[in-house]
């Protein structure tokens, strides 16, 4: 039971920095990111395969990245004047090339076999129960630091300015914004984000497929950070834990419900995951933790 | 070469035809209600479904299957927006459109839940192509493509020149002014998403007897349908169509050049391309 | 200067995590000595692998029922937990560690993508849990499982080997092969040419995506090629628009495809003649074996799938293999005994578990041969040579050609 625990609340951190990635884009800047899967992907792909040629650990996390920034860039710049909705459904789109290319371009990324012996770093040293403890202080250590970073970010005057440019891109404009390099910017450091956890993951399960990267996860984190508070990072880092305890406790639940076959309650299980968004966004559309902003500096009235 | 290009702008029509309807219908929910439903997938499936169970169980031909399929997919589609969806409009095309991906999941789990995972299919007779000289066309498509121009028509004239069309543009525009005139945005939002509604589910039974009915169907195509009604233009019924027909057109002929395997990255660039060059798509209005 | 700041409600918070964890709490520890033998599998329930999940665990329960109606193991009775793959790697890993560390089951069974069951590999040889699996790609029993996996699907260069003999022995000179893109497409192709090539013939290839609700263009790059026999080698959700979009563009030549893919439930969801004549191909025990009609039963289907035949032949060797070895009821008793009841000379062929557990209380040596082959596997846990099942679909029914 421990060690599942223990996975869980690895994954539960992954899935959160997942979800500060996108209470960047989306809670704070306004921008729908929908492809968030494709950015998880790039992140462990590019991970995978730099450490697969001989790369130590920590530099292919670090090339994971840099490709999540570039990834991040070619986006914001694709998609420079599309508005929300488009916005949406183009990055989901993406999320599906992603796959279609790590599923297909077989010379890089190993096509449909998926990349596997991925290193775990200190694996070895630390052994088989050594190693979960690790990597789940380590995942926790790492979601920590992008939390306050961000958290930091969430109330300061640059936080404000992605607000302002959330709720109207044309006043932030007119105010005097650089509102397209903000755009980039949060695009940019939102994608680091996502492929860095995409990394974490990568090694921490030792096997990527193109499988793991389908748009399924993206809703369990868009449930994460509707759940837990828009706009605040500490809502998505607790939605994020939420959801993957809710996930995981709906298993249980079968043993609630007699009488019915395995495909019907494997139904109701993921039945749950969209009824409990759909409760969510009802009841209390702006989450659990309410979304803070900071009040502008006061108004002196000496100049 | 020159007849394998006709050939894929052929097959292409006859491909576009199948998500035409269903192009339709979102592009006519997001033109009233102003946001994205991916739960459109989930209309697809239901009327695909709905047509399967009239066809298997009491022997309907294909035009009083389609009707029923209709009818299944526009009251659910009226039920949800009422129960779920129209709530949350208030909130932003956004949070709609997310609770609009919630809905999809849980309609086609429901559907899962009912009917299992196995592929189903209608009980009516397949026709092999005829041949137009070196081309070949196939004759039930060449039928759902007359019959997504005719509906397009019938819709297009509708929201045009009937009085009930005329209000839907009025919401559409402005909501509060429209109240003004005396029309109820919410009676003319429930006649948009079940007519939205149901022509994806007409699309779905139709995408059902080229192919099979399973809970996953229309999620399959529901990037190629999103596709048609931005590259037409969201909110343009002619659009629509014409968007589905060059998406279909696109990844026909895409295989001319680019391997099989990446199909499905068509849309994408189609959408990317549309979008990057003419915002508002073929026959959109200037987005205000 | 004071920052107004919102606190978080902490009420709603702890009400939040109380109703997720009230969940968790419910799930019962394990016992470990005694106590009912606990038996996972993890399936297809949901996701692209839907359609083969149902008739997976319909199978594997049924066993479980019969065998816990006949005395269960040594006096134990099993408790068989399904849980969902979701077809997606991720979510397998997740309900895997629910298996392995919660419900303790000595053997995860029946993972079906090769995805699901390489990335659930680790959790199960680290942990000491049998995993048995019906996945293709070669990669996987090259994974350094320590004897913790076996794969009851046949090596898919044999499978492709036999595909091309068979087709060129029913006369065909060029043939097609056409699949989705998996781990095993190359591994195929390159089975079906040698065959062709010892023929003098030629083969073509092509990769389609799987999620397409029309083929006509790929339909005419096969055309092109003039075919005498088309090799499918795709799923059931895109093979049947295949079969339809090759019937409307007038192909007249021959269709081999694989029994999971021209299924029962394919065959009858389309009109005749979409699919009238096209030949399937599985892997078979040999000839007289009971264990396919035995799995019909069970399944309620007149032609169960290879996927649903495998399922059944993975619950009875874990069963028999646990009852065999004594002792602990986990996953290195089974890994240390299941090739003593799957193989080996002079023994009692069996091909079900209750038989097989009667043959083993009475101290019996037993041999068991399944409905999906001869069940005898490699030191790396591959199935060595094992015979095939050719059919013929003949006015909407699978007809039986031989057993070879």
């Amino acid at each position: 039971m421990a060690s599942y625990v223990l996975f869980t609340l690895t994954i539960g951190g992954i899935y959160a920095l997942l979800a500060l990635s996108l209470n960047l884009v989306w809670g704070m800047a306004g921008m729908v990111n929908l492809g968030l899967a494709g950015f998880f992907a790039v992140g462990a792909y590019a991970s995978a395969i730099a450490t697969g040629a001989g790369a130590p650990v920590i530099l292919g996390w670090l090339l994971a990245i840099a490709c999540g920034v570039v990834a991040g860039l070619v986006i914001t710049f694709a998609t420079l004047r599309l508005r929300d909705d488009y916005l949406a459904i183009v990055t989901l789109g993406f999320g599906e090339v992603v796959r279609l290319v790590a599923l297909n371009e077989r010379w890089l990324t190993k096509g449909a076999d998926g990349i596997s012996g991925i290193p775990g770093p200190f694996k070895q040293a630390l052994g088989q129960t050594g190693f979960p403890i690790f990597y789940c202080v380590l995942v926790s250590v790492i979601v920590g630091g992008v939390w306050l970073a961000l958290r930091r970010l969430d109330l300061s005057p640059y936080g404000r300015t992605l607000k302002a440019i959330r709720e109207d891109q044309e006043l932030a404009r007119f105010a005097g914004k650089p509102v397209l390099r903000f755009k980039f910017e949060a695009f940019a450091v939102a994608a680091a984000i996502a492929a860095l956890a995409g990394a974490l993951y990568g090694h921490f399960q030792s096997y990527i497929s193109p499988d793991h990267f389908q748009s399924l996860i993206t809703i369990y984190i868009f449930l994460a950070v509707t759940a837990g508070g828009v706009g605040r990072p500490l809502g998505a880092v607790v939605g994020a834990y939420a959801v993957v305890v809710f996930l995981e406790a709906t298993r249980f639940f079968a043993d609630v419900l007699p009488g019915l076959q395995p495909v019907q309650l494997a139904a109701v299980r993921e039945m749950l995951v969209g009824a409990a968004l759909l409760v969510v966004l009802l009841c209390k559309p702006t989450g659990l933790l309410a979304e803070r902003i900071a009040p502008a500096a006061p108004y002196r009235k000496s100049r | 070469m020159f007849s394998s290009l006709l050939q894929a702008i052929v097959s292409g029509l006859m491909t576009g035809s199948l998500i035409a309807l269903p192009a339709i219908g979102f592009t006519t929910i997001f033109a009233v209600l102003r946001y994205p439903s991916f739960a459109i997938a989930a209309y697809m499936t239901i009327g695909g479904f709905a047509g399967i169970y009239a066809n298997q169980h009491f022997g309907m031909g294909i035009v009083a299957l389609l009707l029923l399929a209709a009818a299944v997919a526009g009251l659910v589609g009226l039920l949800a927006e009422q129960a779920v969806l129209g709530p949350l409009r208030p909130a932003g095309a956004l949070t709609a459109a997310i609770g609009s991906i919630a809905l999809n999941v849980v309609l086609e789990n429901i559907l899962r839940f009912s009917f299992g995972n196995d592929l189903q299919g209608f009980n009516l007779p397949i026709h092999p192509d005829m041949r137009l000289g070196p081309i070949r066309v196939g004759s039930q498509q060449l039928q759902n493509l007359g019959l997504a121009i005719a509906v397009m028509a019938a819709v297009f004239l509708f929201l045009r020149y009937s009085r009930f069309g005329r209000a839907m543009r009025a919401v559409a525009d402005n909501a509060d002014l429209a109240r003004l005139k005396g029309i109820d945005p919410k009676i003319i939002c429930g006649v948009a998403v079940a007519l939205g509604a149901a022509l994806a589910g007409v699309g779905g039974a139709l995408l059902g007897m080229d192919t099979s009915i399973d809970p996953l169907t229309g999620y399959r195509v529901l990037l190629s349908v999103f596709a048609a009604a931005v590259l037409g233009g969201l909110g343009s019924t002619p659009g629509a169509v014409l968007g589905a027909l060059a998406i279909g057109v696109a990844e026909e002929a895409s295989l001319l050049v680019v391997p099989a395997t990446y199909r499905g990255a068509i849309a994408f660039f189609a959408i990317l391309a549309m979008l990057t060059f003419r915002p508002r798509g073929l026959l959109g209005e200037r987005s205000t | 200067m004071t920052q107004r700041t919102l606190l978080p409600n902490r009420r709603e918070i702890l009400q939040l995590s109380a109703l997720a964890c009230s969940g968790l709490l419910a799930a019962r520890p394990a016992a470990a000595q005694s106590g009912p033998v606990r038996l996972g599998a993890l399936l297809p329930l949901t996701g692209a692998g839907g359609p083969y999940g149902a008739p997976m665990a319909k199978v594997a329960k049924a066993v479980v029922d019969e065998v816990n109606a006949a005395g269960g193991i040594l006096g134990r009775k099993i408790e068989l937990f399904v849980e969902d793959d979701q077809t997606n790697a991720e979510a397998a890993v997740r309900a895997a560690r629910k298996l392995i560390d919660v419900d303790k089951v000595a053997a995860v069974m029946g993972t079906w993508s090769s995805a699901v069951t390489t990335a659930v590999a680790p959790l199960c040889w680290e942990s000491k849990t049998f995993q048995t699996t019906t996945s293709g790609a070669d990669s996987i029993t090259l994974l350094p499982h320590q004897g913790y996996l076996i794969r009851t699907q046949p090596n898919t260069t044999l499978q492709g080997q036999k595909f091309g003999a068979f087709a060129v022995e029913s006369g065909a000179k060029k043939v097609f092969f056409i699949s989705p893109q998996t781990p095993f497409v190359k591994t195929q192709l390159d089975g079906i040419s040698a065959a062709l090539k010892k023929s003098g013939g030629s083969v073509g290839s092509l990769v389609y995506d799987d999620k397409r609700p029309s083929y006509r263009s790929e339909v005419d790059e096969i055309l092109r090629f003039e075919p005498d026999a088309i090799i499918l080698g795709g799923y059931t959700p895109d093979t049947i628009v295949m079969l339809k979009d090759l019937f409307r563009a007038g192909y007249k030549g021959s269709k081999i495809a694989f029994a999971y893919s021209v299924n029962q439930k394919l065959i009858e969801s389309v009109p005749p003649e979409i699919v009238e004549g096209t030949f399937t191909i599985s892997p078979s025990p040999a000839e007289g074996s009971n264990a396919y009609a035995r799995v019909a039963k069970l399944a309620g289907m007149s032609n169960p799938d290879p996927y649903t035949a495998q399922m059944y032949d993975q619950i009875n060797l874990v069963v028999l293999a646990l009852a065999a070895g004594g002792g602990e009821m986990n996953g290195t008793t089974i890994k240390t005994s299941v090739r003593t009841i799957s193989q080996g000379t002079d023994r009692s062929k069996v091909d079900n578990a209750t038989e097989g557990l009667k043959l083993l209380a009475a101290k019996k040596k037993i041999d068991y041969d399944g409905a999906s082959g001869p069940c005898d596997f490699t030191d790396i846990g591959d199935i060595g040579d094992c015979k095939f099942r050719y059919e013929q679909v003949k006015s909407a029914k699978l007809a039986l050609l031989r057993i070879a």
